[in-house]
């Protein structure tokens, strides 16, 4: 009970935070803060595919198309914003079910670069069609999220307050059912694919459509991923969803750790922290690539278990001296 | 502010004033601006481009040359708004030509720097800030006309028409080397390569030059051209175009043009860091090479009609201080300043609104190649794209050297309807964006 009771406590406690956390920000810091949610999506729902122990790099494309499928929809069928969003989400589920026939005829190395080939044929798709998607220069003036009152507060979704408070929502609320699927017995199919995937086979489990279900769930909460980033910003190009910026999905997952639900998103908060807020603020605007490159060297080197091992070995260790402490 | 009671909308006058009263009291977190911001002596300059990446080049050196400006005009006592003399300073934000970061980057430079003006390389950054502007009145400009629009009022493109100053360039060749009849091009396909690819058809067709073949466009993350050289010059064309692709681009296709034995001419909008195309090929491979951005150490530029101040001594400067870095972007961030200066000096304020009005009111301003006109509605939708004459840049034994300024306004009266066809054709009127 006393620990159920912490437990609510904890959760309280950061429910709080991340509502009180902007307004000790500066107004580009609440801009970087939006974004970085956004980021948190992408890179949790990542690890949702990874947990069937299959690495993609075509996963920000996908999260690309969750943003063209919510920017048409709202853009030329006129479709509200929300719904436009849903939209972009269970569009991006299904190419990523349409893909996931060649897809996972493959696996390991052979499927890395088979979603890195499905996701550059879907972004020169993007080029070569000006109509509808723009070719090379996108898609501009997007629908922003329409603003709203509640009683007597208004929501002005220009602002990054606001706009983060509902990435909030929608990205705590995609984190909590990727968490439930990740503890149902599903997650632990996952995992066995993951682990131990012939006798998962031989134990009667369907591998390859679990392969593709965690594909699919993982790719739907990517475009809605991108559905918010295209809402916000107003536009999207081919170049957003880019091989440089999956190396950045690649890199956050890496240095995070994927052992833990929260090993990602350590990864992308510390990272995108100290890549955009961290270097800038001490004057290493254009030293940033150097000094970002030479962090992630170091945490190869010396964090092999991502900072998720760091933070384990470190609430581990509390946890030592508590029962130490209630011994004595 | 954000998540805000109904009663407190915003209306632009005073979302600009809570910024600068913000600013001023110092309570923008860990952005705090220097001191000198709040005490009203120091005027502030956005410059909001790509400083790394593969569009740095496009970024970086103009920032460069801007410190140098300001550096000259703080030593002559600054800048004379109402008779009082005011500090210029530049704060940079690199936005890695991501629309995402350049929005967050419009947001500090105005939110919690308190800038009064914020130039940038535009393109696809544009339409990221563009909500940012239309809600704050910044004024902004942008290198890449293609930009604006009826509804981008605060937009401004003061230094380059781009892609129309391409056409002296063709122009100038069809004069002095008449002999020249068939043409190929090829470019980046992106928002940088198309309108400009329209231009140089245009400008191809006015000229009487037959195009081999279609435009090729390549894939922006090409990296190996000696596919797209054999191509291009499979039919032999006397000219090799090379529209407006990034130095990261020019370079390969250079080597590559040397390499298959091309002896013919080339022409393309920019050749940066041309000495390193020398190295790479000869002096004689790249003699009589066209494009359109000198070096400032040209004695051409020292004409009365300039209006930059002492263009020679600027580029001496410069590359004491960046050797090897001379670029198209070098000066033209800094002309754009000596505009912004002198409007904001008739003004006697440096506040967007009027810095603009002054600009923009007679419907003609100071362009670094002469007195040019404020011009665009055609092509645009707006006439905010200063328009005059353009230099004709040829390499001749291993340095730049202008042959000739021709107009561009001339140009287009007489074939501004090529320039709308070809414009149309690849989807870059206003209209069609």
């Amino acid at each position: 009970m006393p620990s159920q009771l912490t437990r609510a406590g904890l959760w309280l406690l950061l429910i709080c935070m991340l509502l009180a956390v902007p307004h000790g920000l500066s107004f580009s810091q609440q801009e970087i803060l939006v974004f970085l949610t956004i980021n948190v999506l992408v890179v949790t729902s990542y690890r949702l595919l990874a947990l069937t122990g299959e690495w993609s790099l075509g996963h920000v494309v996908i999260m690309g198309v969750g943003a063209y499928a919510s920017a048409l929809a709202s853009k030329e069928l006129g479709i509200a914003v929300p719904v436009a969003m849903i939209t972009g989400a269970l569009t991006a589920a299904l190419v990523a079910f349409g893909l996931s026939y060649p897809l996972f005829r493959m696996k390991g190395f052979y499927f890395l670069i088979g979603s890195f080939a499905a996701g550059e044929i879907i972004r020169l798709l993007w080029k070569r069609f000006r109509d509808p998607f723009g070719g090379p220069k996108g898609i501009k003036k997007i629908e922003p999220m329409p603003d709203f009152d509640i009683v007597i507060w208004r929501f002005d979704f220009f602002e990054p307050v606001s706009y983060y408070y509902f990435c909030l929502v929608v990205v705590g609320l995609s984190l909590w059912i990727m968490w439930r699927i990740e503890k149902s017995p599903l997650g632990l199919t996952f995992h066995a694919i993951h682990w131990q995937d012939k006798l998962a086979e031989s134990a009667g489990i369907n591998v390859r459509a679990y392969k593709t279900l965690a594909f699919v769930i993982a790719s739907g909460f990517s475009g809605l991923a991108g559905a918010l980033l295209a809402h916000y910003i107003g536009t999207i190009n081919p170049n957003s969803f880019d091989l440089e910026q999956m190396v950045f999905v690649l890199t956050w997952t890496i240095v995070g750790g994927t052992a833990t639900f929260f090993g990602p998103i350590l990864g992308c908060a510390a990272l995108v922290i100290l890549n955009e807020i961290v270097l800038r603020e001490f004057g290493f605007e254009q030293g940033r690539p150097l000094i970002y490159g030479f962090v992630l060297i170091l945490s190869v080197l010396f964090l092999p278990r991502g900072l998720e091992g760091l933070l384990q070995d470190f609430t581990g260790a509390l946890r030592g001296r508590g029962r130490q402490g209630s011994r004595q | 502010m954000f998540v805000e009671f109904k009663a407190g909308g915003h209306t632009r006058r005073k979302f600009l004033k809570s910024a600068s009263a913000m600013a001023g009291l110092g309570l923008m977190g860990a952005h705090l601006p220097g001191r000198a911001a709040a005490d009203g002596h120091v005027i502030k300059i956005g410059f909001l481009a790509p400083l790394t990446g593969p569009v740095a080049a496009w970024g970086k050196p103009g920032l460069d040359g801007c410190r140098i400006w300001a550096e000259w005009i703080n030593a002559a006592g600054g800048i004379n708004i109402g008779g009082k003399m005011h500090p210029v300073e530049f704060i940079g934000y690199d936005n890695e030509y991501d629309p995402a970061k350049a929005r967050t980057g419009a947001t500090k430079l105005i939110r919690e720097d308190g800038v009064k003006f914020i130039m940038m390389l535009g393109g696809d950054t544009w339409p990221g800030v563009q909500p940012v502007a239309e809600r704050t009145g910044m004024l902004f400009s942008t290198l890449l006309p293609s930009d604006l629009g009826p509804d981008t009022t605060t937009l401004i493109a003061p230094a380059e028409v781009h892609p129309i100053y391409n056409v002296t360039g063709v122009e100038w060749l069809a004069e002095n080397k008449p002999e020249l009849k068939t043409a190929v091009m090829c470019a980046q396909d992106d928002a940088l390569g198309l309108p400009s690819v329209a231009t140089y058809l245009a400008a191809f067709e006015a000229a009487g030059i037959s195009m081999q073949h279609d435009p090729l466009l390549f894939d922006p993350a090409t990296t190996d051209f000696a596919p797209v050289v054999t191509r291009l010059i499979s039919d032999n064309p006397d000219i090799v175009c090379l529209d407006t692709c990034y130095s990261d681009y020019v370079h390969p296709i250079t080597e590559q043009l040397f390499q298959q034995g091309y002896g013919g001419q080339i022409i393309s909008c920019t050749a940066d860091f041309y000495d390193q195309m020398i190295d790479r090929t000869s002096a004689e491979f790249l003699e009589g090479f066209v494009f359109q951005f000198p070096d400032f150490d040209d004695p051409a530029l020292n004409q009365p009609f300039i209006n930059f101040n002492d263009p020679n001594k600027f580029f001496e400067v410069y590359n004491e201080r960046h050797p090897g870095e001379w670029g198209a972007v070098s000066w033209e961030y800094a002309s754009i300043m000596d505009l912004w200066k002198s409007a904001a000096e008739g003004a006697g304020s440096a506040e967007p609104g009027d810095v603009l009005a002054a600009m923009t009111g007679d419907g003609t301003g100071a362009h670094a190649f002469g007195t040019a006109e404020w011009w665009g509605e055609d092509l645009f939708g707006i006439n905010n794209a200063l328009v005059g004459n353009w230099p004709v840049v040829v390499i001749e034994g291993g340095k730049a050297r202008i042959k000739e300024y021709k107009s561009i306004p001339e140009w287009y009266a007489k074939h501004g309807e090529l320039l709308k066809k070809h414009m149309s054709a690849y989807g870059q009127m206003w209209d069609q964006r």
